[in-house]
């Protein structure tokens, strides 16, 4: 058994089943067989496991009858699920009337589309097989509301965690979400998160995370219904290993999915994004834009896929990664995929890694701003468009905010 | 206001500027021509720091100040201000939050106060009228998307909110027609008093009409070879700058 292998899934740390059996058993057969992904495992090459052979990744992850302190400011006031150390904060959580937070049944479990014949879902397959606590929250029908999901955690957190959550929008709700991860310690947070949006249901979903500490792995998958919008803004502030898997499924008309992220990176962060966008059914349409800014010996990782599958005719997609170089040993891959396999398609996508324009630099100094005051204004500019399409104006503001905070 | 001496400017090891001596007292107006090459705008740049114009040699004294010795923003703060050629466009960055951030650093390197926001929309949106510019310029990012005439009027509208002592336009005129041309003449006019002087970089002698220069030089090849009044500009825009081969032969 390899290294990671013991630390990730020791024997002795099996949670009790919880009626999760049937998953349970499949998800340690798949991860007993394949184990983790190794550097030469495709979509794994980037993120470095390593880190987390080298931590100690035990001991307690929450201290007994220690209140948890309270989660960040948010944009606004709104409903809050909050998860301490990965684990729920049932005093802070509140949740506005026609929305639900109840623990996950088996039946809310899906792993039908994980990969089972090698290790490229190892942390998916550990998620089920070690979740402590799943919950699951549901937004009525046409109920308009705004929602917070915020994870935060102690200094001392070396635990592995493995929160799982899903949010089912009903038929026609609104709903925007914001999200708050903020790591610390030196553990690990495998997270999983599903989200359903039913037909002509619409979902803003901000996430701003950093991590002064833990590896966070987050895998969030979305099925957006017909007539349905979803779209995700994404702010990054860093963190020693951030991997992002991001899955959006367009499987009925008329659904659109857009996916927007930047990340900010100074001294040794990593962020390792991998999006697939996928066309199932057609009319579909989709817009992707993610900007790496890499400074010091940061990595940034940008592999975004947009698969337009057979029965997806007519349907229109756009992705865009623009990346600036900040220091001569930062590093920033991109890959973007396209593959088109129906008809009446448009897909277009653009990729540029570039560093700072001198001639812009200069300019804002001729004007009186100080060569870092000007250097933060071209990073603010190269960034910010991300987040301009942003649908909710307290939102995008909040964004803002924080990425001028990052700067 | 601005004394060079024996200047001296060259970019990438070649030497551009070759022995330049120019004087502008306060509330002058001096305007430069030439031929294309002749060095005008890497003298606008050596004056106001741009990287990769090395000076070699010379002195460039403002307000008995030694310019050279300063920063690019500070020679800002101090009250130097180029009009570029070519504006550079500033993706995503708000007009009037970059105006308004230029203007603060200016002010806060002088050791003033920031200007208060109410009062600084009122008169950027005053500056744009004068130059018939639409207030929604203020939301678009820097110079993106603007038209050539756009982007040199708004290289104006800088000048007029950063009050500079000593502004440098550098051919800020090409490209106008004959409307936007008396628009940027008359917003220069305006700024026009005692204690400010300019530096008119031109191929025309359009806007020196409107401009009144107090001198007008000639550059070739990196020296100045024939100052003169406006009567000069008149000759240059008959007989071209052939006679400057004439003159030195
Ligand atoms: N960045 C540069 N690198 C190399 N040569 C330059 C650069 N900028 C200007 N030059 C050269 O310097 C000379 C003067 O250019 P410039 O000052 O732009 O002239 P003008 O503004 O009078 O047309 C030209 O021969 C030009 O090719
Ligand atoms: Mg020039």
């Amino acid at each position: 058994m390899s290294a990671l292998m013991e630390k990730l899934v020791p024997d002795t740390q099996a949670p009790d089943d919880g009626g999760f059996g049937l998953a349970r058993r499949k998800a340690l057969k798949v991860l007993m067989q394949h184990g983790f992904p190794q550097r030469k495992t495709e979509h794994w090459k980037y993120t470095p496991l390593a880190l987390l052979e080298k931590r100690a990744l035990q001991g307690p992850i929450a201290q007994q009858g220690e209140r948890p302190p309270a989660p960040p400011a948010l944009p606004f006031a709104t409903g809050l699920v909050h998860l301490h150390n990965g684990v729920l904060d049932p005093d802070r959580s509140d949740l506005p009337s026609g929305v639900t937070l109840v623990a996950m049944l088996p039946e809310d479990i899906h792993f039908s589309e994980l990969d089972d014949s090698g290790p490229a879902h190892a942390f998916a397959w550990l998620n089920i097989a070690r979740f402590a606590e799943a919950w699951r929250i549901g937004v009525e029908p046409g109920l308009e509301c705004r929602l917070a999901v915020v994870m935060s955690f102690d200094d001392g957190f070396s635990g592995v965690v493995h929160p799982r959550l899903k949010l089912e929008l009903g038929e026609a709700a609104t709903v925007t979400l914001v999200e708050s991860q903020q790591g610390r310690g030196e553990g690990l947070c495998n997270r999983v998160f599903d989200i359903e949006l039913a037909t002509r249901s619409r979902l803003t979903h901000g996430i701003e995370r950093a991590s002064a500490g833990a590896a966070m792995i987050d895998r969030t998958v979305i099925d957006v219904g017909r007539d349905a919008d979803y779209r995700a803004y994404v702010l990054d502030g860093g963190g020693p290993l951030t991997r992002q898997d991001l899955i959006v499924n367009l499987g009925h008309a008329n659904a659109h999915g857009s996916i927007c992220g930047v990340a900010i990176l100074h001294d040794r962060s990593l962020v390792d994004y991998h999006t697939a966008i996928e066309h199932r059914v057609g009319p579909s349409t989709s817009a992707e834009d993610f900007r790496i800014l890499a400074d010091d010996q940061a990595v940034g990782v940008f592999n975004g896929r947009i698969h337009i599958l057979p029965g997806a005719d007519d349907s229109h997609s756009t992705m865009n990664t623009g990346n600036l170089l900040l220091s001569e040993n930062a590093r920033i891959n991109t890959k973007p995929e396209l593959e088109i396999h129906a008809e009446d398609v448009t897909a277009s996508h653009g990729a540029t890694i570039g560093q700072l324009d001198d001639l812009a630099r200069f300019y804002l100094r001729s004007r009186g701003l100080d060569d870092n005051q000007a250097i933060s204004l071209l990073k603010y500019g190269f960034a910010a468009a991300v987040f301009d399409e942003l649908p909710e104006g307290d939102l995008r503001d909040w964004m803002i905010e924080q990425l001028r905070k990052r700067l | 206001m601005l004394k060079i001496n024996n200047l001296h400017v060259a970019v990438g090891g070649t030497e551009i500027i070759k022995g330049l001596d120019l004087e502008v007292g306060s509330g002058e107006l001096h305007a430069i021509m030439g031929p294309n090459g002749s060095g005008k705008s890497t003298l606008g740049y050596a004056l106001v720091g741009r990287d990769g114009y090395a000076v070699t040699e010379g002195s460039v004294e403002f307000e008995g100040r030694d310019l050279l010795e300063l920063e690019i923003e500070q020679r800002a703060a101090a009250g130097v201000f180029l009009a570029l050629q070519y504006p550079v466009e500033i993706p995503g960055v708000n007009n009037a939050y970059f105006l308004r951030a230029a203007l603060n650093a200016q002010r806060k390197a002088r050791g003033e106060d920031e200007v208060d926001s109410i009062d600084f929309l009122k008169s950027v949106r005053e500056q744009l009228k004068i130059l018939k510019m639409d207030e929604s310029l203020l939301k678009r990012a820097v110079n993106e998307g603007f038209s050539g005439g756009e982007k040199k009027r708004n290289e104006i509208v800088q000048l007029a909110v950063l009050e500079p002592k000593l502004a440098i336009l550098d051919e800020t005129d090409s490209g106008l027609d004959i409307d936007a041309l008396k628009l940027v003449a008359e917003g220069v006019n305006r700024l026009r008093d005692s204690q400010r002087s300019f530096i008119v970089i031109t191929h025309y002698q359009r806007l020196l009409d409107y401009l009144k220069p107090d001198r007008i030089h000639v550059l070739s090849d990196g020296r100045i070879v024939e100052s003169g009044d406006a009567s000069l500009a008149e000759r240059l825009e008959r007989e071209g700058y052939a006679f400057l081969d004439a003159t030195e032969a």
